[in-house]
C-alpha cells in the first residue's frame, strides 16, 4: 500500500509507470468503483466505465504533474466518464421515448442489487435530478465527502456544491414525502 | 444557526431515517480479483502516448514569426513584380512573371529561414 503522494513520486520515472500504474489499479479500483456505480447504478455499466476511467487515466499520464491529490485527479476522470456515460444513455432514452419511471422496478429486478422497494426508490430520486445535483448527492449523501475536496474534484466553489446539495436533498425529501 | 441550515439538516435527518445510507448495490463473486489484471491486459495494448517533441513547441513562434516574413516577402515581391510591368502587357503575361517570381522568392525565403514543410506542418498541427 503506498501513499498517494509515493505513488505520484513514482509515476515520474517512465520506466516504472507500468508497475507503479498496476500498483495504482489495485489501490483504487475498488473505491473509483463504488463512485462510477452509483452514478450508473448496473454492475456492467459500471465495469464498462471504470475500465474507460482506467485507460484514460494510464494514457493521461502525461498530464498528471501531482498539482492535485492522485485520488482527486482520478475521481475527477471517474466522474466526468460517469457523467458522459449517462448523458448519452438520456440521449438513447428519448430517442426511443423511455423514460425513468421503471428504474426502481428494474433495480429490484437487478440480480446485483440487494436493496429493499426503498432504497430502490431512492435511486429512482437521485436519477431524476440533474447531472451537477446527483453528482454532489451520491458524494456527499453516501461518500461522505469534504465540500473542500468535492470543489477541487468538481472545480466548483464550496458555496455552489452546498446550495446543489440542499437543493437535491429537498427534492429527493419532497419525493418520498409525496410517497408516504 | 441561519435557517436556511435548520432546515437542511432537518430535510436531511429526514432522509436518513427514511431510507438510510447503507449501500444496496453487490458485485459478482471475485470481480475485484479479476480486475487488476483484465485493466492490466487492456494498459498492455495500448502504448501511452509519446510526450509531445519539445522542440515544435519551442519552435512554434520561431516558425509563425517565419511565415509572417514569408507571407510579407511574398506581398512586396508580387507589388513590385506588378508595378515593373507595363501597362499595356498582357494580363497573362504579368501573371506567369508573378507566379514564377513568387515561387522563386517563397523557396528563397524557405532556405534563408531553414524551415521546411515537415517543420510547418509540425507547427499547423499541432494544438495550444
Amino acid at each position: 500500500m503506498y501513499t498517494d503522494e509515493e505513488l505520484s513520486a513514482l509515476l515520474q520515472n517512465p520506466e516504472r509507470q507500468r508497475n507503479v500504474f498496476e500498483a495504482i489499479v489495485r489501490q483504487y479500483s475498488e473505491q473509483l468503483y463504488w463512485t462510477i456505480r452509483r452514478m450508473v447504478l448496473s454492475h456492467d455499466d459500471a465495469n464498462d466505465v471504470l475500465q474507460n476511467t482506467l485507460l484514460k487515466a494510464w494514457n493521461g499520464l502525461s498530464t498528471f504533474h501531482g498539482e492535485s491529490k492522485l485520488s482527486t485527479w482520478l475521481s475527477r476522470i471517474a466522474i466526468n466518464e460517469s457523467v458522459d456515460f449517462l448523458r448519452r444513455q438520456k440521449a438513447r432514452a428519448t430517442l426511443s421515448t423511455d423514460d425513468d419511471s421503471g428504474l426502481a422496478n428494474t433495480l429490484l429486478a437487478d440480480e446485483y442489487f440487494d436493496g429493499d422497494e426503498t432504497q430502490a426508490l431512492l435511486q429512482e430520486a437521485v436519477a431524476k435530478l440533474p447531472d451537477v445535483q446527483r453528482t454532489v448527492f451520491q458524494l456527499r449523501y453516501f461518500e461522505d465527502m469534504k465540500y473542500s475536496e468535492m470543489s477541487r474534484m468538481l472545480n466548483t466553489s464550496e458555496g455552489s456544491l452546498k446550495a446543489s446539495y440542499h437543493i437535491a436533498v429537498k427534492k429527493i425529501s419532497d419525493f418520498f414525502k409525496s410517497h408516504d | 444557526m441561519h435557517e436556511r441550515q435548520k432546515s437542511m439538516i432537518n430535510e436531511e435527518r429526514y432522509l436518513v431515517e427514511r431510507v438510510g445510507r447503507e449501500n444496496p448495490f453487490r458485485v459478482p463473486e471475485g470481480y475485484f480479483d479479476t480486475l487488476v489484471s483484465e485493466v492490466m491486459a487492456r494498459v498492455d495494448a495500448t502504448a501511452p502516448p509519446a510526450p509531445r517533441k519539445a522542440r515544435v513547441v519551442w519552435l512554434r513562434p520561431v516558425l509563425y514569426a517565419a511565415a509572417s516574413v514569408c507571407a510579407l516577402f511574398f506581398s512586396v515581391t508580387a507589388y513590385h513584380a506588378f508595378n515593373r510591368q507595363p501597362a499595356d502587357a498582357p494580363v497573362a503575361q504579368q501573371m506567369e512573371t508573378v507566379s514564377h517570381q513568387s515561387e522563386d522568392s517563397f523557396e528563397e525565403a524557405a532556405d534563408y529561414l531553414m524551415v521546411d514543410n515537415q517543420d510547418i506542418y509540425a507547427c499547423l498541427s499541432s494544438d495550444y
